[in-house]
C-alpha cells in the first residue's frame, strides 16, 4: 500500500516475543478500505491468540478535517463480543506516523511489558518499573525515558493490572472511549500499554486534489450547525443536559480539540487553581481534561459539586477506570459522597451497561448533535451504527460523525480515492459496513 | 549546469570504466559550458573527506553532495589517517568547516607535510570555510606549518566592530587579532571566468564564518562576493559588511607542484545550493588527476549475508530512531554548548542522525551491505551508546545538571558513528553488485 499508509502491519506475539512485519497489501485495502474493517479482519485472522488490534483509519493524520481517529479492536473480556473503541486526541496521529497502519498484539506476556512503536520499529520493552504505577506516572516515565514529550501513549493503570471489569485503556493521561474493559484485557496480557512516536511522512496519490478536497470540506464545516459551540458543556446541553453545562461552567479553564478536528470537544477544568488564571499555573497538575461526556454526566447526576466530580474523574483516569461505569456503580450502590467514592475506587469492578449491539463504544452520543441527519429520524440506532462504522473505517472523530452531515460517505469515498489512487465506490463501502455490523 | 542526476549518471559510467572527455569541440561530450577546445579525460576520483579533530558537522554536507552526484568512492580521514599516508590513495581531499586551530593542531607538521606532498604530486585540495583558512599563509603557531597559499583575509581586525546579532557566532580570536564574521547565510557570488567555469554567471552559497579573500598574482580568483540577498543575516553594520566582503574573492585556486588548492569562503558543498554544488563537481572533474601512487590500497570489506545485513540495518535503525526522537525533544530547549571554538545547538545532533537515517532505506532496499564483522560491531556499539548519551543529555538538561562535557562527548561519538556508517554506505554503493537503482 503506497499512499496514505506506512504500508506495514506488525504482529507481536507477547508470549514468544516474536515480532513479524507484514506488508499491508493493496488488495486488502481495496476490499476492506481501512480502519475498523481491517482491524476486525486481522482480529479474526489471529483469533487463536485473543488479539488486541490497533489501527488507524484510511484518512487518519491527513489534512482532511476531523481525521484524528484510530481504533482498538478486540474481543471484550466483559461482553465477550468483538468490538471497537475509538482512539482520539493526538494518539492515532502518532500511530499513523510511527510506521505501522495496524498492530496485532496476541498471546500473553510472562512479565509486564509495553510496546514501543517508533519510526517503523516495534520493540517489546520491559514495564516492570511502571507496573503498579498510575497512568500519569507511566506516561511521564515513558516520555522521560525516551526523551520526548510528544510521545503518545495507550496505557492502563492499577485497575487494568488488577483486571477490573471497568478497567479502561487511557490515552496519555485522559479517559478514552473504552467501555468494553479493554483495560482488563491489557492487564490479562501483562501489557502495560503502548507508546508511539513517529517522524515519518504520508505520501498522497494526488496531493493537490487531496488538499483541495480537504480545504473544501473545511469551508463546508465552517457553515455547519456546530459553529459557535465549544467544549463538553455544549455537548451536554445538546443532548438535553443544559444543567450540567451550567454546573461545570465555573471551573472551565479552556477547550481543546483533537488533531485537525474543527470542534473542540475536550474541556480542561481547573480543580486546584483559579480557573480564571491565564498565566502559568503554580501547580504542575492544576486540573483535568474532560474527554468523556457520559462519565461527566454520571457524576453530575450523583449531585456532586463540579470540582468533586472532576476530581473523581481525574482519579479514575489515573487508576485507568471507566468513569461512566464507576458513576453507574455509585448510583446503584448508594455512594453519593465524594470521599466515599474516592475510597471505593480502587476496588470497583463493575460491567458497563451497553445499549444497542455493543459493536461500537457508547462513549459517543446515539443521536445527532446539532447537525440534521435525515436517516436518524427514520431509524436512530441503524443510523448511529452506520455513522460509527464510517468514522471507524476512515478515521473520523466519532463525535464529528454525529455532528457534521457534511462529512458524507460520498465525500469521504472521493477523498479516499484521490488520496490513495484506489477507486472506492458506495457499493464497496456498503459491503464494508455490512461486514462490520454483522454479528 | 548539470543536475545531480546527470552527475550521478556520468559517475556511474566512469565507475564502469567508460572514457569520457571534457571538451568544447562539437561531437564530443561536455559536462558544462566550457569555452575551450581543451580536452581532458574525466576520472572517477577517489575522494578523501576530513572528519578528524576540528571538523564540525559540515563534512556531512560534503558527504551529501558527493552522494547525490554519484561520487561514491569516498573515504573519511582523521588526522592520524592524513599523517599516516592515507592520502596516498586519494585524488581529492575535501576539508570543510569547523575549528581551524583544532584541525591544525591535530594534523600537526606531519599532516601539513602529507597535504603538501599530496597536492604537489597532483592531488586536489578543496577547503571550505575553516578548511580554507587552514591552508592560507599565517604566522600563528600551528597554522604556520600550513602556509600553502598566498591569500590574505579581509575579515580580520585588531578590534571587534559592534555586533548586531548572534554574538556567540560572531568572532574568533586570532592571536592578538580577531576574525569576525560580517554576515551569515546566503550571499550572491559572481564567477570570474577561469576554466571550466562560465564567466559572469551568478550563484548563491551560504556563508557561515568563511573568509573574504585577497589573492596574490599567482592565485586565480574563481568567484567574488557580489551582493547580499534577502536571506543574508547581518552581524555587523551593512556598510561595514559590504566594505569587508563585496568584491573580494569567495573562491580561488592556487597551484602547488602538479596540484591545486581550491579555497572557498562560503560552503559550496551545502546541499541546499545545487549551483554551488555543481561548481564544486566541475572543479573536481577539471582538476583531479589519476593518482600515480595507486588506488584502492585497502581491500574492500566483504559482503555481509542478506540476513545479517537486514539485522544490522534494523539494529541501527532502531537506535537512530530512538536517538533522533529524543534529540527532537531537545530542540526547543534554550541551550547550546561552546566546544572548542565552535558553538553547538541541540539541532546539530540531528544533522548527524539524519545523515544516517536517510541512507538506511536505500541500503535496506539494496539488500546486502559491504561490512566487516568489526565494523558491524562498532556500528552496533555506537548506535546504543548514542541513544544512551542523547537520553542522558536530555535528562541532565531537565534536571539542570551540567551538560557541556556530556555534549562534547556526544558530538565526538556522533562523529565516529556517522563516519563508520557512511564508510559502510559508500563502500556498499561502490560495490558493483549493489542495486543502485533502488
Amino acid at each position: 500500500m503506497e499512499y496514505l499508509s506506512g504500508g506495514k502491519i506488525v504482529v507481536v506475539d507477547l508470549g514468544t516475543s516474536e515480532i513479524v512485519e507484514e506488508t499491508l497489501e493493496e488488495s486488502l485495502v481495496e476490499e476492506k478500505i481501512g480502519g475498523a474493517a481491517i482491524t476486525r479482519h486481522l482480529a479474526e485472522a489471529h483469533a487463536d491468540g485473543n488479539p488486541i488490534v490497533i489501527g488507524t483509519g484510511l484518512l487518519t493524520g491527513t489534512l482532511y478535517p476531523a481525521t484524528c481517529g484510530g481504533i482498538i479492536t478486540a474481543k471484550s473480556p466483559v461482553t465477550g463480543k468483538l468490538c471497537h473503541c475509538p482512539v482520539t486526541l493526538k494518539v492515532a496521529l502518532e500511530i499513523q506516523f510511527a510506521g505501522f497502519d495496524y498492530i496485532v498484539l496476541k498471546g500473553v506476556s510472562a512479565k509486564p511489558v509495553f510496546l514501543w512503536v517508533h519510526d517503523g520499529i516495534a520493540d517489546i520493552s520491559d514495564a516492570a518499573d511502571v507496573w503498579g504505577k498510575d497512568t500519569w506516572t507511566t506516561t511521564d516515565a515513558w516520555r522521560k525515558n525516551m526523551g520526548d514529550d510528544l510521545i503518545q501513549t495507550m496505557v492502563i493503570g492499577k485497575a487494568g493490572e488488577e483486571k477490573s471489569d471497568c478497567a479502561q485503556v487511557c490515552l496519555n493521561y485522559w479517559a478514552s472511549g473504552d467501555r468494553f474493559g479493554f483495560g482488563k484485557l491489557f492487564g490479562m496480557k501483562n501489557l502495560k500499554g503502548l507508546a508511539f512516536r513517529g517522524m515519518g511522512l504520508l505520501e498522497i496519490a494526488d496531493a493537490e486534489e487531496f488538499i483541495e478536497l480537504s480545504l473544501d470540506m473545511l469551508e463546508d464545516l465552517k457553515e455547519s450547525a456546530f459553529v459557535g459551540k465549544q467544549g463538553i458543556g455544549d455537548l451536554c446541553a445538546a443532548i438535553g443536559e443544559q444543567g450540567a453545562k451550567e454546573w461545570l461552567a465555573p471551573i472551565v479553564h479552556r477547550h481543546s480539540a483533537c488533531y485537525n478536528t474543527p470542534y473542540p470537544s475536550n474541556t480542561f477544568v481547573y480543580i486546584d487553581e483559579d480557573p480564571q488564571r491565564v498565566t502559568e499555573p503554580e501547580q504542575a497538575e492544576p486540573g483535568f481534561l474532560v474527554t468523556d461526556l457520559y462519565g461527566l454526566l454520571g457524576f453530575y447526576k450523583l449531585n456532586l459539586s463540579a470540582k468533586d466530580a472532576c476530581g473523581l474523574m481525574r482519579e479514575c483516569a489515573r487508576l485507568g477506570l471507566d468513569a461512566a461505569t464507576v458513576a453507574e456503580w455509585c448510583a446503584a450502590n448508594g455512594k453519593q459522597a465524594a470521599g466515599d467514592i474516592q475510597a471505593a475506587l480502587p476496588g470497583i469492578s463493575s460491567q458497563a451497561t451497553i445499549s444497542g449491539r455493543g459493536i461500537f463504544s457508547p462513549w459517543c452520543p446515539r443521536q445527532p448533535i446539532w447537525g440534521a441527519f435525515e436517516a436518524a429520524a427514520q431509524d436512530g440506532e441503524q443510523w448511529w451504527e452506520r455513522r460509527m462504522a464510517v468514522a471507524a473505517v476512515f478515521g473520523i472523530h466519532p463525535l464529528m460523525a454525529v455532528m457534521a452531515p457534511e462529512l458524507s460517505e460520498a465525500d469521504l469515498l472521493e477523498t479516499a480515492t484521490v488520496g490513495t489512487g484506489i477507486t472506492f465506490n458506495q457499493e464497496r463501502l456498503n459491503g464494508v459496513i455490512d461486514y462490520l455490523l454483522a454479528d | 549546469m548539470m543536475g545531480y542526476d546527470e552527475y550521478a549518471a556520468l559517475n556511474q559510467r566512469l565507475m564502469q570504466g567508460q572514457r569520457w572527455y571534457i571538451s568544447g569541440r562539437p561531437g564530443t561530450e561536455r559536462i558544462s559550458r566550457y569555452r575551450s577546445d581543451e580536452s581532458r579525460l574525466l576520472y572517477y576520483p577517489r575522494i578523501g573527506v576530513y572528519t578528524g579533530s576540528g571538523a564540525s558537522h559540515s563534512w556531512l554536507w560534503v558527504a551529501e553532495m558527493l552522494d547525490r552526484m554519484g561520487f561514491h568512492d569516498v573515504a573519511f580521514l582523521d588526522a592520524a589517517g592524513v599523517q599516516n599516508g592515507l592520502l596516498e590513495g586519494m585524488d581529492v581531499l575535501m576539508v570543510s568547516g569547523g575549528d581551524t586551530f583544532a584541525a591544525a593542531n591535530a594534523l600537526g607538521p606531519a599532516g601539513a607535510l602529507a597535504i603538501a606532498h599530496f597536492v604537489s604530486r597532483g592531488g586536489l585540495y578543496i577547503g571550505a570555510c575553516a578548511g580554507a583558512y587552514l591552508v592560507m599563509n599565517s604566522s600563528k603557531p600551528g597554522l604556520a606549518d600550513f602556509n600553502f597559499t598566498a591569500v590574505k583575509i579581509t575579515n580580520l581586525s585588531k578590534s571587534l566592530p559592534a555586533c548586531f546579532q548572534m554574538p556567540h557566532k560572531f568572532s574568533t580570536s586570532y592571536g592578538c587579532d580577531y576574525i569576525f564574521h560580517p554576515v551569515r547565510e546566503t550571499v550572491r557570488l559572481r564567477i570570474d571566468g577561469h576554466l571550466p567555469f562560465a564567466p559572469d554567471e551568478e550563484l548563491d552559497a551560504p556563508l557561515y564564518g568563511g573568509a573574504g579573500m585577497l589573492a596574490s598574482r599567482d592565485v586565480q580568483v574563481l568567484a567574488c562576493y557580489h551582493a547580499f540577498t534577502p536571506d543574508t543575516a547581518f552581524l555587523v553594520d551593512p556598510g561595514l559588511a559590504s566594505e569587508t566582503l563585496l568584491g573580494t574573492a569567495a573562491a580561488l585556486r592556487s597551484p602547488m607542484g602538479n596540484g591545486w588548492f581550491y579555497l572557498f569562503g562560503p560552503h559550496f558543498e551545502h546541499p541546499r545550493y545545487p549551483a554551488a554544488n555543481a561548481f564544486l563537481a566541475d572543479a573536481i572533474f577539471w582538476d583531479s588527476q589519476p593518482n600515480s601512487a595507486g588506488r584502492h590500497t585497502a581491500e574492500a570489506p566483504p559482503l555481509a549475508s542478506e540476513a545479517e545485513s537486514r539485522r544490522l540495518l534494523k539494529d541501527i535503525k532502531r537506535e537512530v530512531s530512538n536517538a533522533r526522537i529524543c534529540a527532537g525533544g531537545m530542540e526547543m530547549l534554550p541551550i547550546g554548548w561552546l566546544i572548542g571554538a565552535k558553538y553547538y545547538e541541540p539541532e546539530k545532533i540531528r544533522y548527524f542522525l539524519e545523515a544516517i537515517w536517510h541512507r538506511l532505506q536505500r541500503l535496506e532496499k539494496g539488500g546486502r551491505v559491504r561490512c566487516s564483522d568489526e565494523q558491524a560491531q562498532r556500528l552496533r556499539r555506537f548506535s546504543i551508546a548514542t541513544t544512551e548519551r542523547v537520553r542522558q543529555l536530555k535528562q541532565n538538561i531537565e534536571s539542570t545538571e551540567g551538560t557541556r562535557d556530556l555534549a562534547e562527548s556526544l558530538f565526538s561519538l556522533l562523529q565516529c558513528y556517522a563516519v563508520t556508517f557512511l564508510e559502510l554506505y559508500f563502500q556498499t554503493l561502490s560495490n558493483p553488485t549493489f542495486n543502485s537503482r533502488s
